[in-house]
């Protein structure tokens, strides 16, 4: 008798809570809101600082810079109209756009510009991109001047094609451009007075993070690209609500509890093909996937043992398991995205099984174990990792896989201790980016897979230089090298997939794996 | 009575010196650090240099642990290196909705394993027996994330009853809260029942052979009366102790349950702590863990007596 | 009667278990870690009698295999814990004292840990294979077997039968090895038995978590936990695994409760 007790008050309140949801009213006023997930809380609403890439995300509807990446990676004017650059290169001249309002009203004008720029390049701001323009770095920043309210000048120590890349990069907070309300008068930070289509909200740490629509936003005339062009905010108010189970995400989708939800997973891409209320927007991305070697390690560092496992491999078809057809296969370390992306770079390893078992015999490997660390943070990178065990195993090759956790293997990746690990790497959004992550002396840098001194020099010299066919040159060369000495088989550039209920309009993903709510409406 | 309070919470502190040892140990021994899993694959060196002298990682090991240990003492858990929230006032906040899954859900799951055990014991070796055994071992193998998925998938997106992600706090809206917490503790509360049910039964088995129960039966006390007098309250203690035991286990095992259901509770933020070695707040969150763990169990003991009229508060 | 019926279903299931893992040994119907990209997420069939999973292995020959795996992880586990366990808290219970005080001090110190977040982190130290699955998951369960030993070994060394075996002239040791012992093995069973479901549960949770048994070998734990994105849509993949540890566990339950009831004096006539 008392064991039902508990058992029929739960039901019976279950029953009328029920009813009470469903006569509660979902949507009270006209105000529109659009819902949507985060897998993990923002650090900060401090940009370029204290971030990850949800935080870049989510503060890049807040705040602008002067410049910011177009849908091509190509840079593209936002609170700058438009520049010049003197003849040696040193000098960019920013003309600044007119009547541009913070979130607290004030109108932009160049000294807000100085002093923003001023305070990121100050070390107590700790930018993270501060040691970008440290003599390590791509170039020193001399001067920053504001010739009259409209101009600004900044002066480098050299010339670089990465300046205006490195100023729009969302990790490093676009450079944004913010309002000295942003910070008390000690410097410490308060929270984003900047110049985006949303202010921040609600920040509900751990559960949600609300941006509402700043309407003295006044959007640019070009079309929407990336995170420049036009950006008018469609809705009231967005939700990012935080929501790491990417199950939970997928329920809250096809509940309706969520509007869309983005970075899924590839399993979930299945169940929800097919589903009449909802719409899958699936777009490449810039990052990159792939099997890393040690090129120190007493067996890898063989390079006929590389060489057989990179040919044991039909990348088409493990990319293709892998992402479900949502990506395409590329040995290259440029993404298939880039407008660098050739013929030269389309051409990779085709799988020969006897050329590999014929290799293996050359380099009198009989079955050693190697060892491969993988990752379950990235169901893609775990399933790589298996596709390429079954497949090197078919040649002869005793591949071992071992799971970490990504910070375990973020660390074993930083100190070079590992055989083998399957990886992947976060966007770059520059041709000579993509080749700096790889390349350099392991003996300073281990994390870095590819030491060869030649390709050092050429990465750096396209970094000078900002003539396109001179710069393609070296990256078309680049490749071939990389290709030759296998310190690596890339894989496949990722696929940004979100979920959208169908009455969302104008929703977009873009190269980089991060989702953009200005132009998207609810009807 | 207030001697023994004293004694025993004097016993528990170098079990927390222990456990804050220990905590500190096993926390810098896990490899990777919370400047690497900020940093990402996009790692500078220097960056990551300044950000460890910035965080106090640079320090040696041992330095750190006494900075800490002075710190705990003034009732100061530090900050968190993730988002530089004070940790205490955090874990208090994520334990308000851990707490109130386990202890409604455990109450629940207490009331009709005690039941269900006693039911079972009474009517040893019958094929009811059998099938309230059967049943909770049923229950006992039944993984909480694959039954949390099922309810959310029946209750979420079939019969679109309850909510499927979110939380809202009780303090914002009880209803809200409520339709929010009921799947968690449904889930909570089945699995728990499958491993409270077979010790309610065993200690019914142990409380029906006393001889004060054959003496009530001869006397001519109605069955009922027997089973509802004497033999339940005494069977509920060995239960009640257990509780206290696996108050532990619940705390871990609702890190999957917080997991699925999105719910901000404490055992989501210790799994989130340690994948990403938010040093700080891993140790605070398994140090107030083990405190709540002490007083919990200490409450157990002293409340044991009021169940069990045999033992008396030594 | 109870107890044959006990013996009866426990016995065969578990000897359908063993007999699984021993065969897996020499012969699964396919691979289990064959991938065949034709023919992923296929239902149940006459060809794949259980179907296949994500990447078109067969599940049938998974779960063979992982019957295997999964014993001995659970068996290896259960064992660390208890055979610690009963030695630490044996100790502790005979000789009471400052060594009891400082045992206790250690193992309350353990328990009141969060069991599979400890292992989450002890496994993140030794890293995520069997070994390190067994040594974490054997680490959070001794303390509960230490405790329930102890309380057994001092209630039981009061007693009658006891002082009886002392009065004769046996040593302290005999008597504890021969009378103690006997007595605390009954919690020790019901508890072990437990541990072994918890141990098959914790290691698909920890899956869940992130971190467990790295697949592609099979294990019960990691299938179910693989699962987990198909389950609406393949529901055999979740169905197969799970129904598998159920049914261990129902075969170890009932094989410990006649086990208890043998080696239990009170119970022994039940």
């Amino acid at each position: 008798m008392n064991a039902r007790r508990p058992s029929c008050v739960m039901m019976a309140g279950l029953i009328a809570l029920a009813a009470m949801l469903a006569a509660a009213p979902v949507r009270a006023g006209a105000e529109t809101l659009l819902r949507t997930r985060l897998n993990a809380d923002i650090r900060s609403t401090d940009p370029g600082t204290n971030r990850d890439a949800n935080t870049d995300g989510v503060m890049a509807h807040l705040v602008e810079g002067l410049v910011a990446f177009r849908d091509d990676t190509s840079i593209g004017p936002m609170l700058a109209d438009s520049w010049d650059v003197s003849n040696d290169g040193k000098t960019y001249t920013f003309h600044l756009r007119q009547g541009v309002k913070f979130h607290n009203g004030a109108v932009m004008t160049s000294a807000d510009v100085v002093w923003s720029l001023k305070r990121w390049l100050d070390p107590a701001t700790q930018w993270r991109c501060l040691s970008e323009f440290s003599a390590s770095g791509i170039a020193q920043i001399e001067k920053i001047e504001a010739p009259d309210t409209q101009t600004v000048a900044i002066t480098l120590d050299r010339a670089t094609a990465l300046f205006l890349p490195t100023l729009a990069r969302p990790d490093c907070g676009q450079a944004a451009i913010i309002h000295h309300d942003s910070v008390g008068p000690d410097g410490k930070w308060i929270a984003p007075v900047g110049t985006g289509p949303f202010k921040l909200g609600d920040w509900k740490r751990g559960q949600y993070v609300d941006l509402v629509r700043f309407d003295g936003y006044v959007a640019r005339s070009e079309p929407r690209s990336g995170n420049a062009g036009a950006k008018t905010a469609d809705v009231d108010r967005v939700r990012f609500n935080i929501i790491p189970d990417s199950s939970a995400a997928k329920a809250g989708l096809l509940s309706g509890a969520l509007d869309v939800v983005s970075n899924l997973s590839i399993p979930d891409l299945e169940d929800l093909k097919g589903r009449p209320d909802v719409q899958l927007s699936i777009t490449p991305a810039l990052g990159l996937t792939g099997i890393l070697f040690q090129t120190r390690d007493p067996l890898l560092k063989d390079l006929r043992i590389r060489r057989a496992i990179a040919l044991s491999l039909d990348t088409p078809e493990i990319v293709d398991a892998v992402m479900e057809g949502t990506a395409r296969a590329n040995n290259s370390a440029l993404p298939i995205g880039s407008p660098f992306y050739g013929e030269a770079e389309a051409h990779g390893y085709t799988q020969n099984v006897a050329e590999a078992k014929k290799l293996l015999v050359q380099a009198g490997y009989h079955g050693q174990p190697i060892k491969m660390i993988a990752n379950k943070r990235y169901s893609y990178v775990f399933d790589s990792a298996v596709l390429v065990q079954a497949m090197a195993q078919s040649v002869g090759i005793n591949i071992e896989i071992e799971v970490l956790d990504w910070a375990a293997q973020l660390d074993r990746y930083n100190r070079g201790d590992y055989q083998s690990m399957a990886f992947t790497y976060s966007a770059r959004l520059d041709p000579s980016l993509s080749f700096e992550m790889l390349t350099g002396p392991k003996a300073t840098q281990p994390r870095k897979v590819w030491d060869n001194p030649e390709a050092q020099v050429m990465m750096q010299q396209s970094m000078m230089i900002d003539d396109k066919a001179k710069r393609q040159e070296l990256f078309d060369e680049m490749h071939r090298r990389f290709i030759d000495d296998v310190p690596m088989v890339v894989l496949f550039n990722g696929s940004e997939i979100a979920g959208l209920r169908k009455n969302v309009k104008g929703y977009a993903g873009w190269l980089f794996a991060q989702p953009r709510f200005w132009g998207v409406s609810i009807r | 009575m207030l001697g023994y309070l004293t004694r025993r919470l004097a016993m528990t502190i170098p079990t927390l010196f222990l456990v804050a040892i220990a905590v500190f140990t096993l926390v810098r021994l896990i490899p990777g650090d919370p400047v690497q899993v900020m940093l990402g694959d996009n790692t500078d060196a220097a960056q990551a240099a300044q950000l460890r002298a910035q965080l106090g990682l640079d320090q040696p090991v041992p330095l750190q642990f006494l900075y800490w240990l002075g710190h705990l003492a003034t009732g100061d858990l530090g900050h968190s290196i993730t988002n530089n929230l004070p940790v205490l006032p955090l874990i208090l906040e994520r334990f308000q909705v851990s707490a109130v899954i386990v202890l409604v859900a455990v109450g629940l799951a207490a009331c009709i394993a005690v039941v269900a055990g006693l039911i079972a014991a009474w009517k040893q070796n019958s094929a009811l027996d059998l099938a309230i055994v059967g049943g909770a071992t049923l229950l006992l193998s039944i993984p909480s994330f694959w039954l949390g998925l099922l309810l959310l998938l029946l209750f979420g997106l079939k019969l679109k009853w309850l909510p499927v992600i979110g939380y809202v706090p009780f303090s914002e809206n009880f209803w809200q809260a409520a339709m929010f917490m009921l799947l968690p503790i449904a889930t909570l509360t089945i699995v728990e029942i499958g491993v409270l049910t077979r010790m309610a039964r065993a200690a019914s088995i142990e409380v029906l052979r006393l001889e004060y129960v054959t003496h009530a039966r001869a006397k001519g006390v109605p069955e009922w009366l027997v089973l509802g007098r004497h033999v339940l309250p005494n069977a509920f203690a060995p239960t009640w102790t257990l509780i206290g035991l696996v108050l532990g286990h619940l705390l871990g095992g609702i890190a999957v349950i917080e997991t699925v259901f999105t719910l901000p509770g404490l055992g989501r933020l210790l799994v989130d702590s340690i994948f990403a070695r938010d040093y700080p707040v891993v140790q605070g969150c398994l140090l107030f863990t083990a405190v709540i763990y002490v007083v919990v169990n200490l409450i157990v003991d002293l409340c044991y007596p009021l169940f069990d009229p045999r033992v008396a508060v030594a | 009667m109870r107890w044959r019926a006990n013996t009866a279903i426990g016995g065969t299931l578990i000897a359908l278990l063993l007999g699984t893992a021993v065969a897996a040994a020499f012969w699964t119907p396919f691979d289990p870690l064959r991938i065949n990209l034709k023919a992923r997420l296929q239902p149940p069939s006459s060809l794949h009698w259980l179907g296949t999973d994500e990447f078109g292995r067969d599940v049938l020959s998974r779960l063979m295999t992982g019957a295997s795996a999964s014993v001995v992880v659970a068996l290896a586990t259960v064992l660390i814990a208890v055979s610690i366990g009963v030695l630490v808290g044996g100790v502790a219970g005979y000789l009471r004292g400052w060594t009891d005080r400082i045992i206790m001090a250690v193992n309350d110190a353990l328990l009141a840990f969060p069991g599979i977040l400890l292992a989450l982190a002890v496994m993140i130290v030794v890293g995520a294979n069997k070994t390190g699955l067994v040594l974490a998951l054997g680490l959070a369960y001794i303390p509960s077997v230490a405790r329930v030993v102890r309380g057994t070994v001092l209630s039981i060394r009061e007693r009658e039968y006891i002082e009886a075996s002392r009065v004769i002239g046996n040593s302290e040791f005999y008597s504890m090895v021969r009378h103690v012992l006997p007595n605390a093995m009954a919690p020790v069973a019901v508890l072990a038995t437990s541990m072994f479901g918890w141990v098959l549960l914790a290691e698909s949770a920890l899956s869940f978590l992130g971190l467990g048994v790295p697949p592609p070998a099979p294990t019960w734990g990691n299938m179910l936990a693989a699962s987990r994105p198909y389950m609406e849509t393949a529901a055999w993949l979740s169905v197969a695994p799970g129904l598998c540890i159920a049914l261990t566990l129902l075969g170890i339950n009932l094989l410990g409760d006649s086990l208890r009831d043998r080696l239990d004096p009170r119970m022994a006539h039940g």
